[in-house]
């Protein structure tokens, strides 16, 4: 398990941003690097870490990849008063960080596995390290198969991997669906659940990974089940408000476990377990 | 064994908070809790070693109810960290009852295990020293006897006070308890007294097997009726000696600022409203539950015991008349 490095975890550490992605209209990628280079600490896929703009506030990010040991990525939509100041900060900018925290993907079980991701919006960001990650070592696990929708062609995040790069990998389809038709749209129109159920990707020897609004995660369950996939091969990462990031403060339990200690993975097989209250 | 007269209280914390920050309860107009001796004044204030229980718990001691975290400056798009505020102060917590202390062992299990040590809790706890109360005539509104605590014989005590009929007899328990025993050894005398006979709660409520039971019951129709009367105010969460839940704020000035913590409660929507809107425990009704499953089933899942001992403040306090006894019992009788 990757343990904060600070002794104090509570105080973060200053990193600079070196580069910032215009995603969408209300997603950028920020990159940030330990002052002097180098990341702060090392992230598995999935986990989380607390980025602050230091006198704004701080929140809860997903790591949406680690650039070896040279940078951090966070893929962060403008949604609320922090990501709002978030958005408007330029390169050179510095911000606290501390982490890694969290569970992340379980990469190592799901080798020699096909990988079905689905991902609706902002939802993309968290599997894009797992899926970037599968990519780095393609030839251990089987088949990749990626859906992915958002409201419009405007808020797909990570296009140039969307169109570009990940269709381009090996033994691996790219899936993108959006929610209304829209000119010079060839693709395909209709929300993720019911692309999925389309598609009927078999569950033989395939694990299943969803991330995007909770709705969406929710109908993603049913037709995954429907489609005859366990709830051992479901996968799935959760989000809820968050402030210490060390299973303290209290706010992100759902149960008797704490998001940010034992999540933000579950199983569907382990979300059955708990209250319905995310 | 070591006693020392009633008469003489007030010069035991006199001489103890010459050295140490002390805790005492305390009377102060319309308030009660533990506050710190120095600020203590005869004309308003009233020792009250006696009242079961003072309103404010004395968590303060090691998890306040405001703290400042660390300080910072910014110049440009520069940041550093000034200052980490961690708290190091000797500090001694008097006539802490059974149900207190065991609350300051639930604190322990969450901010000293699982994975994490929380420094700054851990700077004040090591600091810290209890001198416990023995309860030989619980309170109308305790049920700690129910819950698994002793009344008689507090857990994590440095030192333990037994009242009789004359004063208070000064046991002592761990080191720390005999390094204040040395501030007060001219105080304290030998002599062999008589104990009252301890009486134990007369308010009893049945917990055995409820945090088991109420694994199946998430989505039993009696949250709706248990939760009708509360108002979310938050009061049981501030009075209550276990809860434990903090905000993380900053207050920011030009150029410079801080961050801290500080108490925040599971009954405000605001505590799980998420920046895009979705908030998964939007009502009145999800709140109440989360707050009495999370005391009587989740924390005895993930610790091994409820976070619930019996102190009784939260009956007390409440405007609505929610008394976790009567959910307890209603549980067990569903």
């Amino acid at each position: 398990m990757h343990r904060c490095n600070c002794e104090n975890p509570l105080v973060p550490e200053i990193v600079e941003v070196v580069d910032i992605i215009d995603e969408t209209p209300d997603v950028k990628t920020f990159k940030v690097r330990k002052i002097g280079g180098g990341v702060p600490f090392n992230v598995m896929p999935g986990q989380l870490a607390m980025v602050s703009l230091v006198p704004v506030g701080e929140g809860m990010f997903s790591v949406s990849w680690q650039e070896e040991d040279d940078h951090l990525q966070f893929a962060i939509k403008r949604v609320g008063l922090m990501t709002d100041e978030l958005h408007r900060i330029e390169v050179g900018q510095k911000l606290g960080i501390r982490g890694p925290y969290g569970n992340g993907f379980p990469v190592e079980s799901c080798k020699g596995k096909n990988m079905l991701f689905i991902g609706g919006g902002i939802g993309l960001a968290p599997l894009r390290s797992f899926i970037k990650y599968c990519f780095k070592h393609r030839e251990e696990y089987g088949k990749i198969t990626i859906i992915y929708g958002s409201r419009s062609y405007a808020d797909l995040c990570f296009k140039e991997e969307l169109f570009q790069k990940w269709p381009k990998e090996r033994d691996t389809e790219v899936y993108v669906t959006i929610d209304k038709p829209e000119e010079g749209w060839n693709g395909h129109v209709g929300f993720v659940p019911s692309y999925l159920e389309e598609l009927n990707i078999s569950p033989e020897n395939t694990i299943a990974v969803t991330c995007g609004p909770p709705i969406m995660i929710k109908f993603v369950l049913e037709v995954l089940e429907k489609m005859g996939y366990t709830d051992e091969q479901v996968i799935t990462t959760l989000e809820m408000r968050m402030k210490c990031g060390i299973g303290k403060c209290g706010r992100c339990n759902i149960g008797s476990e704490y998001i940010c200690l034992d999540g933000p993975v579950f199983t569907l097989a382990q979300l059955k377990n708990l209250p319905p209250e995310w | 064994m070591k006693v020392f007269k009633r008469a003489k209280l007030e010069k035991v914390l006199d001489k103890l908070s010459a050295s140490y920050e002390v805790h005492v309860p305390m009377k102060r107009g319309a308030q009660s809790g533990f506050f710190d001796y120095r600020t203590y004044n005869a004309d308003f204030d009233e020792l009250v070693l006696d009242v079961l229980n003072v309103l404010k718990p004395p968590k303060e001691a090691v998890f306040p109810q405001t703290e400042k975290m660390y300080s910072f400056k910014q110049e440009g798009q520069d940041v550093i960290i000034d200052k980490v505020y961690e708290n190091e102060d000797k500090r001694i917590v008097f006539g802490m009852r059974s149900c207190d202390l065991m609350a300051i062992s639930c604190l322990d299990d969450v901010f000293l295990t699982r994975g994490y040590v929380d420094t700054f809790y851990k700077k004040r706890r090591d600091n810290t020293i209890f001198v416990a109360n023995a309860c030989y005539s619980p309170g109308r509104q305790c049920f700690c006897d129910s819950m698994g605590v002793n009344p008689v014989e507090p857990e994590l005590a440095d030192v333990v006070l037994r009242e009789y009929n004359e004063g208070y007899v000064w046991e002592i328990k761990t080191e720390k308890g005999e390094e204040i025993t040395a501030l007060i050894a001219d105080l304290l005398e030998e002599k062999d007294v008589n104990l009252p006979e301890p009486k134990g709660c007369t308010l009893k409520v049945d917990y055995e097997g409820v945090d088991k039971k109420l694994k199946g019951m998430f989505e039993h129709p009696m949250w709706e009726r248990f939760s009708e009367p509360c108002q979310t105010c938050g009061i049981c969460t501030y009075t209550c000696p276990t809860c434990h839940c903090f905000d993380i704020q900053v207050k920011a000035w030009g150029e410079e600022g801080y961050r801290f913590r500080c108490w925040d409660s599971c009954m405000y929507r605001e505590y799980t409203q998420m920046a895009g809107g979705h908030n998964p425990r939007e009502t009145a009704k999800e709140r109440f539950r989360n707050r009495f499953l999370h005391k009587l089933e989740f924390f005895n899942e993930r610790y091994g015991k409820p976070l619930c001992t019996g102190c009784g403040r939260c009956i007390f306090v409440c405007p609505s008349g929610v008394s976790i006894v009567k959910i307890i019992e209603e549980i067990k009788g569903a």
